[in-house]
């Protein structure tokens, strides 16, 4: 064999494992996204179905959970609690994430920034549960004080405004939406600080002399000014952090833990992840199946999110 | 206890804001990065505290001994700690190489334009709910996987809800999380390494695997950062593991439990037991040192690889 056909060989054979590898990649890459549609067309197509058996869409959305022994039902309370905890919990992930990532992405050559960072890092890869233990700890610590010397005097001040603000405002139980509204924040503020983070970070420096010297104070500069620059990579984050917690079990279990009624948000609160949890691990075919249709509105709500954060990110 | 609160969570929020806004950004600024620090101190001395009664009368014993026992308040963590291990191990197992997978045929196989499609699906799988998951393991992946383990080798797996079932579907779960890490760092290659790579007449898959040995910090880091998602992960696990939290096994074609699903399982009558409260803050003290250890090591490996 002559050396100019071993290396057509040789070459041959590398075209071959080329190839081999290359398809090797894609098939492991598309073996990760496979169980997303599996998924997803499971939840529909028994969500879809179960929805329809149990009273229709407008009655699925509004109507209380089905007891064993009903035939329909709904999620109509825990759609109400998630909306509230979601958004509670969202305002306040932003309200502390924003400006904490501002900071570790601003200031990033303090030595207590990168501290903060590290911090940020470690809390975004916290399990969730251990969050939900934690302000359930804290909420047992503090309720007794909390009522007493707060909520109490306070609920009696404002009872002339009317019977429907006891529903938001007055004496806490152990479990309430508030903690679960607090646990899913700790949740979304490191999201959120992390992407302003390199949002703030991946400002060209031109850009940040011009904002200061336009924006005179500080806080202008950053806060007003760069904001600018900013706003759609912060409003994605927000977004996907707002996905993520809507979707979150784990913190809720020991801080909302969960209602079958509508009830004051002063007491245990239902969500709508709490109730695919609770009716999947009952024996009960109806409940089972309010579960998938709680998982196909659930999954519908987080679908929207994520699609609108892509569009206008 | 509401003083100490006010003083430790709300006050320095309302002082640093106060600042920001009106007297000097940069101190208001510095408020926000000690609150995050506080928290996770807060956290961490929280969970010592509410575990220091079963830490007291057993010691360390609760973590190395075996048997939940609520009547005879006997309990030890250990069947679950060597669940959480046994399930990691599956899980990141079979999700490292879909997540080298994905970073490859992001960057390398898909025509430019499909690359950001496949991107956010894969994102997407990081953004769904962990209850959707736990719901589809519970009624298709576990019979599914019972039926296939159990055509391949007879008998082996004689319940749907198993370690491997658990891990099986963590896989799934974890693969973006470490795929974001690995497809960051393959796309901070530089251009002259790429172009010197091809110039020598890599072949395309050549190429790639130089290229992951280059960015070898980050699979390291992409490993850790998932390797703590899959030891935390609660609900999913919780609804497929099998909840089995008497009995030790390492087998993993068996139910058995994890610390996380533990604790989910396990809370809501606690309050009825003297120490079974503290085991599982005990458990969850367990947690949290895992999770700050593994993501030290993480971010340690990735800010010393930057390229």
């Amino acid at each position: 064999m002559t050396a100019e056909r071993k290396a057509e060989n040789i070459t041959a054979v590398r075209m071959v494992i080329n190839w081999l590898g290359l398809g090797l990649f894609a098939l492991l890459g598309v073996a990760a996204v496979v169980p997303l549609f599996l998924i997803i067309g499971d939840v529909y197509v028994k969500g879809i179905d179960a929805i329809n058996r149990l009273g229709g869409l407008w009655h699925f959305l509004t109507g209380l959970p089905p007891t064993p022994y009903e035939e329909s039902g709904g999620i109509g309370p825990m759609l109400v609690g998630t909306l509230y905890m979601t958004v509670l919990g969202a305002l306040l992930g932003i309200a502390v994430g924003f400006p904490l990532g501002v900071y570790i992405g601003e200031m990033r050559r303090e030595k207590f920034a990168n501290v903060a960072r590290a911090g940020v890092n470690v809390l975004v890869e916290f399990p969730t549960i251990v969050i939900g233990l934690f302000v359930y700890a804290v909420m047992s610590l503090a309720k007794e004080d909390l009522n007493l010397y707060l909520l109490d005097p306070l609920s009696r001040t404002i009872s002339p405004v009317g019977g429907w603000i006891t529903q938001f405002i007055g004496p806490l139980d152990g479990f309430n939406a508030y903690a679960g509204a607090a646990a899913l924040s700790i949740i979304m503020i490191p999201y959120v600080a992390l992407i302003t983070a390199s949002a703030y970070a991946s400002i060209e420096q031109p850009l940040r002399e011009a904002a200061y010297a336009t924006g005179g104070r500080e806080f202008n500069a950053l806060f007003v000014v760069l904001r600018k620059a900013v706003s759609r990579a912060v409003l994605t984050a927000a977004l996907l952090g707002t996905a993520k917690i809507a979707g979150e079990t784990a913190p809720l279990l020991f801080t909302a833990f969960g209602n079958f009624y509508y009830a004051p948000f002063t007491g245990p609160t239902a969500a709508v992840p709490l109730w695919v949890w609770y009716a999947a691990q009952t024996p009960y075919e109806v409940q089972i199946a309010s579960a998938y249709g709680a998982a196909a509105v659930l999954l519908t709500i987080i679908l929207t999110i994520f699609i609108i954060a892509r569009i206008r990110g | 206890m509401l003083g100490f609160l006010l003083v430790v969570l709300l006050i320095p929020y309302l002082i640093a804001a106060y600042g920001l806004l009106f007297v000097k950004l940069r101190w208001g600024l510095r408020l926000f990065g000690a609150f995050i620090v506080a928290t996770i101190g807060l956290l961490t001395v929280m969970f010592l505290v509410e575990a220091y009664p079963i830490i007291a009368r057993d010691g360390v014993a609760v973590f190395l001994q075996t048997g939940w026992d609520p009547v005879r308040e006997s309990y030890g963590v250990l069947q679950a700690l060597t669940g959480t291990v046994l399930t990691s191990a599956v899980a990141m197992a079979l999700a490292m190489p879909m997540a080298l997978g994905v970073a490859v045929t992001i960057n390398e196989i898909l025509p430019a334009r499909w690359r950001g499609v496949f991107g956010s699906l894969v994102d997407l799988t990081a953004t769904m709910p962990t209850v959707i998951y736990g719901l589809w393991g519970l009624f298709v992946l576990g019979p599914t996987l019972q039926s296939l383990v159990n055509t391949l080798a007879r008998d082996t797996m004689t319940s749907p809800y198993t370690l491997f079932t658990a891990g099986v579907l963590l896989a799934i779960m974890i693969t973006p999380y470490a795929a974001a890490v690995i497809r960051e760092g393959y796309a901070l290659v530089p251009k002259p390494v790429e172009e010197a790579i091809y110039a020598v007449g890599a072949t395309r898959f050549e190429a790639a695997l130089i290229k992951l040995r280059y960015v070898r910090n980050y699979i390291l880091g992409g490993f850790f950062l998932a390797l703590g998602r899959a030891m935390g992960e609660t609900v999913a696990v919780a609804m497929v593991v099998g909840g089995n939290f008497v009995r030790f096994t390492t087998n993993i074609f068996e139910s058995g439990i994890t610390i996380s699903s533990l604790i989910a399982l396990q809370f809501p009558n606690a309050a009825s037991y003297q120490y079974m409260v503290p085991a599982l803050f005990a458990g969850a003290l367990l947690l949290t040192l895992f999770g700050l250890a593994i993501n030290a090591v993480a971010i340690y490996i990735i800010q010393r690889g930057q390229i």
